[in-house]
């Protein structure tokens, strides 16, 4: 099932198109669609023509393989930190980003993927499980992690059955941004959010292209369960949903463009995005909904069938070493529940709300639950949603 | 639009010049077409006969000098609004169209509208014409080369035309198919009533079919006048070289008489020839040449029982000899002359015998079958004036 | 002999592919997402939740395609027949220059130039408040119109290339003004170039999902995006492939009534189309 990650080789039209989705999403550099779709073909043969202009291998090369492949989130790493284990270990590092678990779930079952490491979300490890689309973590070739220092609520939903599957990445909240030079009342409910979509901000809100937020927010505009998949209440969900598109600026997880250029005046949103915009333009803040909404915590874990399992354990024990934890934090801005990472951040990001919200308001937050990732009718209210 | 004036004159040029950048493709160039005559443009490849026809049909506009049709100006007049059709060298027929279609297409484009049966039954007489009656319906490229030459010369008729040009309409098809189509076209000319201007490269095609013929080179007109004009008296060593086969004698003008003039050629011989008509008369001690056509040469066995009485007389060796049907054409080599094309009629063959390769013979010719021309090749403007007739 | 292989070929890569999305439209979603096998007609019954999707795609795709002819006709044509031989090449390599870079990052330029810092910008600065494009169907429309317009001009500029120029001279010398020149010769000589170009641009898009993704944020949604929602996320295959035949059987009898449209006055002329 393993794909081949020839650089050389021809591209098939289906890669093809997955690298340009992949791109699309924003997930893989240009320098990388260009050399896996073959257009950067030009390139390699001048180098290849040229030996001086190729790239050594590293001396590492060999011992772990010279790649690593992983699939995220969008706007959740740092490149200087790649850029370091390819240096120190020689693999270089190819990253896939999504907007979803759900999509992320699709390309797992569809198999092919040539993933080594991937970041799920804490609500959806259990069905990688049942599915057997996940291995089981060896925790001797992970000695960076140690159960001591994680918080123990982040830690729980990596383990299944008893066996350890995912070791924390990062946890966050998702709240709203919004510009308050535009929004000038002071919303802090999802309520709130949600009339204003269709009154002073019509035109300007978006919302993501994912369904456990979106209609898990629509649900608490209702006061239920972030979570529900009760018919009744979704469709109380749905029909807000649905009065809600025509006012919307757009359905789209990757809202931060839309912001900065002012185009978009609020936006459901992660905690690492609000803390970049509100990093850049003060005037944009993050808002957690009084009702609540979701608490979260992701992951890293390796697929079946990862091609480059020693790769795939190199790179995640690297990341989790708190000092190169501490300056992917410093870029992305989403904490982390290992105290020894935290210890290093500076107390600007300590003590920011955004990074760590008052206890009333992530009391009342929930994490996700695994049911909603593979429940027909949240996937097909949400699909309504964005065909209506 | 134009009045059509019977008797008048139907296409002018005057002083017209056509220059494409650096080349002029027409210089300078007056010219005449009466109305319901047959005119030929002649010359050779590149000499500006086909921009000539463009500049009549209003494909091209004069970079000097006026075009009138039916005595009025049409510079500025686009094709479309212009009494004259034209034959295309390729045909060019339209493909998405049926041969009837093809035809009829002049007749749709008229205003007030005609009727559907009109049109049909003009385009029916138009293939009786061309005789391809039973073709309505076939497409263009079921056709013959003769078949598709004349759905061209139906197509271009059919609006009646003051003038129809073609341009060297009969060149893509064969030798023999170009004879019937010669005698087709002229039949046809006479029919209709129709000026023709034609334009070609084939001599023999101009002089046969054509009243006037305007021999060009160059982006000019060297000599005009009809068939007989041009054979009989060619202004000019060009002229002379370019309509039929003709045997030059180069050398200095010796002496200058009234009505010719004495060349000494380099072996000191000394040749008469008389002025064409409209030539210009030589100049002493300038170069020019005596030319004799092969026919006006006689053959006879040397030292044989015929004998020669002719004013020029001289042995020649026989080097190659062509049996043309009506006529056996020889290439003699004569001392001092080089060689020499002589025709010989089925009649003096008969006379003769015949020759063969090696024999040795007399050949000979009179002073008045001789022209004494300038020495010229290109042919100079100021030479270009009609035949008196 | 050398059809067999050939025909072995076009049953492998084009009907196999159908066949499959056919047998997995009659079946169930499984209950974690996928396919699993069964014999309904459910998922076809259930089209109708996607009626926006399919609506969009037959306005918009139709709609680019005949913007794309109406632009591309008159570049084509110009560069055919008027342009002087040294802005030929020029304009040509104009054309072609697109391609060089991907697709992608050229409509993403275009969330730019049509978010508020681009176009709305301008018009603000000539007093139109608050003039929205990105993410609307104009935006779709914009981005379909450029990303296919050379799609259209090539096709449209070989056939007016290969037009025999002395027929429009013909034409002309025959007493047809410009105008009727045109109808009568031009347009229908290169008709094969626009047939093809149309049918080129209008199958591709009305499988289109980036452009509506990109510039339509969401919003105006093509079946193309419904197909990606149904396979990528909601994991329902069934439906995704119910959903993928219906569009292939709209596309094949859109195009069967359009080259029967174009081909029923064309005679016995064999124009191969594509
Ligand atoms: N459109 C044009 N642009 C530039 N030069 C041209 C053009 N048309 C003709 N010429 C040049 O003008 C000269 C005369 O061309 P024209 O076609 O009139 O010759 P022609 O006598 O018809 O020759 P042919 O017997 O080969 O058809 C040639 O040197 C030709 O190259
Ligand atoms: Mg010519």
């Amino acid at each position: 099932m393993s794909r081949k990650n020839d650089d050389t080789a021809p591209i098939s039209a289906k890669k093809f198109m997955d690298e340009l989705w992949r791109y699309k999403q924003g997930s893989v550099s240009r320098r990388h669609f260009l050399s896996v779709t073959g257009l950067g073909m030009a390139t390699a043969a001048m180098a290849g023509a040229m030996p001086m202009l190729a790239v050594s291998r590293s001396a590492y090369a060999g011992s772990i393989g010279d790649r690593v492949s992983m699939a995220t989130w969008p706007n959740y790493f740092n490149p200087a930190n790649f850029e370091t284990f390819k240096k120190d270990f020689g693999a270089e590092v190819q990253v896939s980003v999504f907007g979803s678990n759900e999509e992320m779930l699709a390309k797992l079952q569809a198999g092919g993927t040539g993933w080594d490491v991937f970041v799920p979300t804490n609500y959806t490890i259990s069905t990688y499980v049942e599915l057997d689309l996940i291995q089981p973590l060896d925790l001797s070739r992970l000695p960076n992690f140690a159960e001591k220092y994680y918080t123990k609520r982040f830690i729980e939903p990596g383990t299944v059955d008893g066996k350890v599957y995912a070791v924390p990445k990062n946890w966050g909240t998702t709240g709203f941004v919004l510009n308050r030079k535009k929004v000038t009342s002071n919303p802090t409910t999802w309520k709130e959010f949600w009339d204003l979509s269709k009154t002073s901000a019509t035109g300007r809100v978006m919302v993501h292209d994912y369904q456990l937020t979106t209609i898990g927010n629509a649900l608490k505009y209702f006061g239920y369960s972030f979570n529900s998949v009760d018919p009744k209440e979704l469709a109380d969900a749905e029909k807000l949903l649905l009065d809600v598109k025509p006012h919307l600026f757009a359905i789209n997880s990757d809202y931060q463009p839309s912001m900065r250029s002012g185009d978009a005046w609020m936006s459901v949103a992660w905690t690492g995005d609000g803390l970049q915009l509100n990093r850049d333009i003060p005037e944009i803040d993050y808002v957690l909904g009084k009702e609540g909404g979701e608490l979260w915590s992701d992951f890293y874990a390796i697929p079946k069938g990862a091609p480059h399992l020693d790769a795939a354990y190199a790179f995640i024990n690297f990341l989790i070493d708190p000092e190169i934890n501490a300056k992917e934090v410093s870029v992305h801005g989403y904490p982390v529940p290992d105290t020894r990472t935290t210890e290093l951040l500076p107390k600007e990001m300590t003590q920011n709300p955004i990074m760590y919200p008052a206890k009333e308001l992530l009391d009342a937050l929930e994490f996700g639950a695994a049911v909603t990732l593979t429940d027909p009718l949240r996937a097909e209210i949400m699909a309504r949603f964005k065909a209506a | 639009m134009v009045e059509m004036i019977n008797g008048a004159v139907d296409v002018e040029f005057q002083g017209v010049t056509k220059r494409f950048g650096d080349i002029r493709a027409v210089d300078n160039i007056d010219l005449e077409v009466s109305s319901g005559a047959f005119v030929s443009l002649l010359g050779p490849s590149g000499c500006g006969k086909t921009t000539s026809l463009r500049l009549i049909a209003g494909f091209e506009q004069p970079s000097a000098g006026d075009v009138r049709i039916g005595g009025a100006s049409v510079v500025g007049v686009p094709p479309y609004k212009r009494p004259i059709n034209m034959v295309f060298q390729n045909y060019s027929l339209f493909p998405h169209f049926t041969v009837a279609d093809n035809i009829g297409f002049g007749l749709r484009q008229l205003k007030p509208r005609l009727s559907k049966s009109e049109i049909t039954a003009r385009v029916g007489e138009m293939l009786e014409l061309v005789r391809l009656q039973g073709f309505e319906e076939r497409r263009t490229w079921e056709l013959s080369g003769g078949q598709q030459q004349r759905v061209a010369l139906a197509r271009a008729l059919i609006n009646r035309p003051t003038v129809l040009l073609l341009d060297e309409p009969l060149a893509a098809l064969d030798r023999k198919l170009r004879q019937d189509m010669q005698i087709e076209l002229q039949t046809l000319q006479r029919d209709v009533g129709i000026t023709f201007v034609l334009v070609t490269h084939d001599q023999e095609e101009a002089l046969s079919m054509s009243d006037t013929i305007y021999l060009m080179n160059e982006g000019r007109i060297i000599q005009m006048g009809g068939a007989r004009d041009l054979y009989d008296e060619p202004i000019n060593r060009y002229v002379a070289d370019f309509v039929g086969k003709t045997n030059f004698f180069d050398g200095e003008v010796a002496e200058i008489k009234p009505n010719g003039a004495a060349i000494r050629l380099a072996n000191g011989r000394v040749l008469y020839g008389r002025n064409p008509r409209g030539g210009v008369p030589l100049n002493r001690n300038a170069g020019g040449a005596i030319a004799v056509r092969p026919e006006l040469i006689h053959i006879v066995k040397a030292n044989g029982s015929a004998c020669l009485t002719t004013d020029v007389q001289t042995t020649a060796r026989v080097k190659n000899r062509i049996f043309l049907g009506e006529q056996t054409e020889y290439l003699v080599m004569a001392e001092g002359f080089g060689d020499i094309l002589v025709l010989a009629s089925k009649h003096a063959e008969t006379v003769s015998g015949g020759f063969s390769p090696g024999d040795v013979v007399s050949i000979g010719w009179e002073d008045s079958s001789a022209l004494a021309l300038e020495n010229t090749s290109k042919g100079d403007h100021s030479t270009a004036v009609p035949v008196p007739k | 002999m050398l059809l067999l292989p050939t025909t072995l070929w076009f049953l492998l890569l084009l009907v196999m592919p159908l066949v499959v999305i056919a047998v997995y439209s009659l079946g169930e979603r499984a209950p974690a997402g996928g396919y699993q096998p069964a014999l309904t007609l459910a998922q076809y019954a259930n089209l109708l939740a996607r009626l926006k999707a399919f609506t969009n795609t037959l306005t918009l795709a139709p709609l680019g395609t005949v913007i794309c002819i109406v632009i591309a006709y008159p570049f084509a044509y110009y560069l055919a027949v008027k342009a002087g031989r040294g802005a030929k090449p020029f304009l040509l390599t104009l054309v072609i220059i697109p391609f060089w870079t991907s697709f992608l990052i050229r409509t993403y330029a275009w969330i730019y130039i049509l978010g508020g810092q681009g176009i709305p910008r301008l018009l603000e600065m000539i007093g139109i408040e608050d003039y929205r494009l990105i993410y609307t169907p104009t935006a779709v429309l914009i981005g379909i119109v450029y990303g296919y317009l050379p799609l259209m001009v090539l096709p449209i500029y070989v056939s007016l290339e290969k037009l025999d120029k002395s027929l429009l001279e013909v034409s002309s010398d025959l007493g047809a003004n410009p105008v009727r020149t045109f109808f009568q010769v031009t347009l229908p000589l290169s008709a094969p170039g626009l047939v093809t170009g149309s049918l080129l641009v209008f199958i591709l898009l009305m499988g289109e999902y980036l452009i509506p993704a990109l510039l339509g944020g969401g919003k105006v949604y093509f079946v193309g995006n419904a197909l990606v929602d149904l396979f990528l996320q909601s994991r329902n295959w069934p439906f995704g492939s119910a959903v993928a035949i219906t569009l292939v059987g709209i596309m094949l009898a859109a195009i069967t009534l359009y080259l029967t449209l174009v081909g029923r006055d064309r005679g016995r002329q064999d124009v191969s189309v594509l």
